[in-house]
């Protein structure tokens, strides 16, 4: 019996993988009465490298597809599922340019090391069965003839700390909640995924979101309670729907519900959407929207584990943090220890993105490098560019240099830094990204995010913003510098919430690391990377020019001017500096230059 | 329990907020969004103390800080200076026409930062105060609309309100002088609305706006007052000596 996997996870889906298993599906049923091999075609999660996506894989044969279309279905069922045979141009090439047919043979997947995404791409997110095949509610079933005590001891021993963001130990969290006797008690999951870019929880929930449900109703039995939420971001519609399947799927068999598996004890779930604001998932926020009401928060001096939702314990965890709980209940706290770092157990989910050759949902041991990350896994950079730096953790993140890349990736090596681990996103950025923009991006992007209730966060974002702007355009002044870091300063000191506090983090990594950036766009008016359109003009050198058109046709104003095998020119009057020359030239013939203000 | 306020021994409860402990003991912290009636908003941040407590020092707020364990609590040390002069530098610019705001500023000498943009012809420093008086003390026709940089407190749709009495609590809470009330001879005019002024019947002070005169009638199932306080009591003592003659002591 064959099975045939399709990518159904966001990317693939983009890219037409809902065709490609209709196709599958249609040709299978089809054929089924005189096919040779039994082959089934199952829908599944993502796979990861979306980049090269719809990715198909063969099991047991082990053979990886990419770039799948609904013209090459006939071909794989004939050669690979009939008669066991590659279909080599499907395969991946590595840059040697050697075919490579199994999964874990690419590069890619070579470095990963799977625990949260265990399933996430191997299993069909719509059926139980498949969850409970690959050892689903296997730890739930063990953790009912555990006490509560032997859970506790057990998530400590593990040393798992919340993937949300804060790198709270998960197990303390939980131990703190079982502590109060006050019921009703409360688990809520955080599926609101807010940073830009990233799509590490959305992937889970969309994947295997059985797993997540079992991380809860075993944080339900430690911690004694009896009902639960799951929070999931609007614009998450899959995820939501993957979700409430999952939940009917396991209160029909008797898994979840009034009788958590003849057990007698209870656990309800139900989904929450999520109220389209970034803050929303900040945890006081978040339960204050699940509440009913304005999704603002508090000040966290009274813990939600005392007092969360409607003032009842509570415990707030990120989807993959729960996603990695039956993992630990099944192996063991120990297992589960022995992979990561001292103070960082486990391993990261990031989504990397941005410059980076291989982009895609990756997950690796905590104390990776960097490097490993950018250049092992994601391939370097494209286009054979120098790297130039990589913003971790969003919004609430910072940017490192190239200098630091050696670092180890965990809670406390990136935070002494200045940068944060996040939730995982990972931006990774070439000579062509301004710091300076980068900064002012997120500082924008936080003036609309940000809840407005407190003066810091609220008016330092406000000035923050208009200095950046100014800097960008021109008009800065070298005393900018000191000032954004001294209101840099209170903002993380006197903010009421997490957004305030870590919202200065891109602005003083970028002014720390990146400093002769600022500099230049102050003092000499020139934007180094060329990317700040007011100091920016662009031009060809004609000795590197070799006339080949492409400049020109990218040019949506018809600024470059220039006959074929002729040195190109752009017209400085017409240039509106978008900078597709740059992008569209071979020959590194497009060069900037800071502009004449005056 | 004991704590100590600026090296100053301070005798208090478990729980209670730094700022109810040094308000008690006659030591002053500045506030914008703290009212005794609507405690614990923690939004303006001016309240900031710094906190040592086993060995580490934080910054905290002090207006909604529970107190749980002895600590030393310093209200005017460098760092509580240095954020709380860029606190009210922000603020200085946000509500540069608030007289109010700017003796603030100078009181506690906060810095001028030029490179700050003013929010011109603002007054308002988004304390919250009047949208928690008028949702518990009168109507809530107010409310906080837009978020980030952009939030600011309006009636819906900036129109004037429907749900509005003009019993003018908004105004009377602000720390800012910020909301605009006008009043006249019988109208008094405030978010945009006209209201006509009840007079008390006998002394001819204003006793407030007929709509909220029947807003009130309306939760205590009453009728409508005529009179002011004052008259009321003087009413109530005529009856009284009515009934029971001239009392002497
Ligand atoms: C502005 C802001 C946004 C946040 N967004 C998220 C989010 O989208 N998802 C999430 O899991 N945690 C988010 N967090 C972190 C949560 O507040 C909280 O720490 C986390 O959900 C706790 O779960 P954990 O211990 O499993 O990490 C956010 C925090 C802040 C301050
Ligand atoms: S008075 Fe404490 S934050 Fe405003």
């Amino acid at each position: 019996m064959k099975t045939i996997r399709i990518c159904c996870g966001t990317g693939c889906l983009a890219n037409g993988s809902l065709l490609v298993a209709e196709e599958f599906e249609k040709k299978i049923s089809q054929a089924s009465v005189d096919a040779a091999v039994e082959c089934v075609a199952k829908r599944t999660g993502c796979h990861g490298l979306c980049e090269d996506g719809p990715i198909v894989t063969i099991m047991p044969d082990n053979i990886c597809y990419y770039h799948v279309r609904p013209k090459d279905v006939d071909e794989i069922l004939e050669k690979t599922i009939a008669n066991d045979t590659p279909v080599e141009r499907l395969l991946y090439q590595n840059e040697q340019g050697v075919k490579i047919m199994s999964q874990r043979e690419n590069p890619f997947y070579a470095h990963q090391t799977k625990i949260a995404l265990r399933n996430v791409g191997t299993i069909s997110p719509d059926s139980l069965e498949d969850y409970l095949a690959a050892d689903g509610y296997k730890a739930l079933k063990k953790a009912l003839t555990m006490s509560p005590e032997e859970i506790l001891t057990e998530m400590e021993r593990s040393g798992l700390r919340g993937r949300g963001g804060a790198g709270f130990p998960t197990g303390r969290k939980w131990r703190t909640a079982a502590g109060y006797d006050v019921f009703p008690k409360y688990v809520v999951c955080n599926g609101d995924e807010g940073d830009p870019g990233a799509f590490m929880d959305g992937s889970i929930l969309e994947g295997d979101p059985h797993s997540v449900l079992e991380g809860m109703a075993i944080c339900a039995l430690a911690i004694g309670a009896e009902e639960g939420f799951l929070y999931i971001r609007d614009e998450y519609v899959h995820a939501r729907r993957s979700i409430k399947e999952a939940i009917r799927q396991a209160e029909a068999a008797g898994i979840l519900g009034d009788n958590i598996m003849g057990s007698g004890k209870k656990l309800h779930l139900s989904i929450v959407r999520g109220g389209g604001a970034f803050v929303c998932g900040e945890s006081t926020a978040l339960m204050a929207s699940i509440e009913g009401r304005v999704g603002e928060p508090r000040a966290k001096y009274i813990r939600s584990v005392q007092k969360g939702l409607w003032d009842h314990p509570t415990v707030l965890n990120n989807v993959e943090t729960l996603a990695n709980v039956p993992y630990i209940i099944l192996h063991g706290g120990a297992s589960y220890a022995a992979v990561g770092t001292g103070g960082s157990k486990g391993t990261k989910v990031f989504a990397m993105v941005g410059k980076v050759k291989r982009t895609g949902l990756v997950e690796v041991p905590m104390g990776a490098t960097l490097r490993e990350l950018i250049f092992d896994i994601g391939g370097g950079i494209r286009n054979g560019r120098p790297f130039k730096a990589v913003q971790t953790g969003g919004p609430s993140g910072g940017c490192i240099p190239e200098s630091m890349l050696d670092l180890p990736v965990d809670f406390d090596t990136l935070k002494k830094y200045g940068a944060m681990m996040g939730s995982g996103g990972m931006i990774v950025m070439d000579d062509r990204s301004c710091m300076v923009e980068v900064a002012r991006y997120y500082v924008q992007f936080l003036c609309g995010e940000s809840c407005g209730k407190c003066t810091p966060c609220r008016e330092g974002l406000k000035q923050m913003l208009a200095i950046l702007t100014d800097i960008c355009e021109g008009r800065g002044r070298i005393e900018d510098l000191d000032l954004l870091e001294a209101l840099g300063e209170t903002m993380q000191e006197a903010s009421l919430c997490a957004l305030g506090k870590s919202a200065p983090n891109p602005v003083l990594t970028t002014l720390k690391y990146f400093r002769g950036e600022y500099e230049a766009h102050i003092l000499e008016h020139r934007c180094p990377a060329g990317v700040c359109t007011k100091l920016t003009s662009f031009a060809i050198d004609p000795d590197k020019c070799r006339g080949c058109t492409a400049c020109a046709r990218a040019c949506p104003v018809n600024a470059v001017a220039g006959t074929a095998r002729h040195p190109h020119a752009i017209d400085a009057a017409l240039c509106i500096r978008c900078g597709s020359c740059r992008e569209a030239c071979r020959f590194d013939a497009v060069y900037t230059e800071g502009r004449d203000l005056s | 329990m004991k704590i100590t306020i600026n090296q100053i021994p301070c005798e208090c409860e478990r729980g209670e907020s730094i700022l109810q402990i040094a308000r008690r003991n006659g030591i002053e912290i500045p506030t914008l969004c703290w009212h005794d009636g609507f405690p614990g908003q923690g939004a303006c941040r001016l309240c900031i103390v710094e906190v040592i407590e086993g060995g580490r020092a934080k910054i905290v707020v002090s207006c909604v800080y529970p107190v749980e364990r002895e600590c030393e609590v310093l209200t005017e040390s460098e760092k509580v200076r240095r954020q709380r002069g860029m606190i009210l530098a922000l603020l200085r610019k946000k509500a540069p026409d608030s007289p109010e705001i700017q003796a603030l500023c100078e009181r506690y000498h906060a810095p001028e930062i030029e490179r700050f943009l003013p929010e011109t012809g603002s007054r308002c420093v988004m304390c919250g105060l009047c949208v928690k008086a008028c949702g518990e003390l009168s109507v809530g026709a107010i409310a906080t609309v837009n978020r980030g940089v952009e939030k600011e407190i309006a009636t819906p749709y900036h129109e004037p309100s429907s749900a509005c009495v003009g019993c003018g609590s908004c105004a009377y809470v602000c720390p800012a002088g910020a909301i605009p009330v006008q009043e006249m001879e019988d109208v008094r005019i405030i978010w945009g609305k006209t209201f006509s002024l009840v007079h008390c019947q006998d002394c001819g002070r204003v006793i407030g706006t007929a709509e909220e005169l029947a807003a009130a009638a309306k939760k205590s199932g009453q009728e409508p007052d005529t009179l002011c306080a004052d008259c009321r009591k003087k009413m109530i003592a005529l009856s009284f000596r009515h009934t029971y003659g001239e009392i002497h002591r």
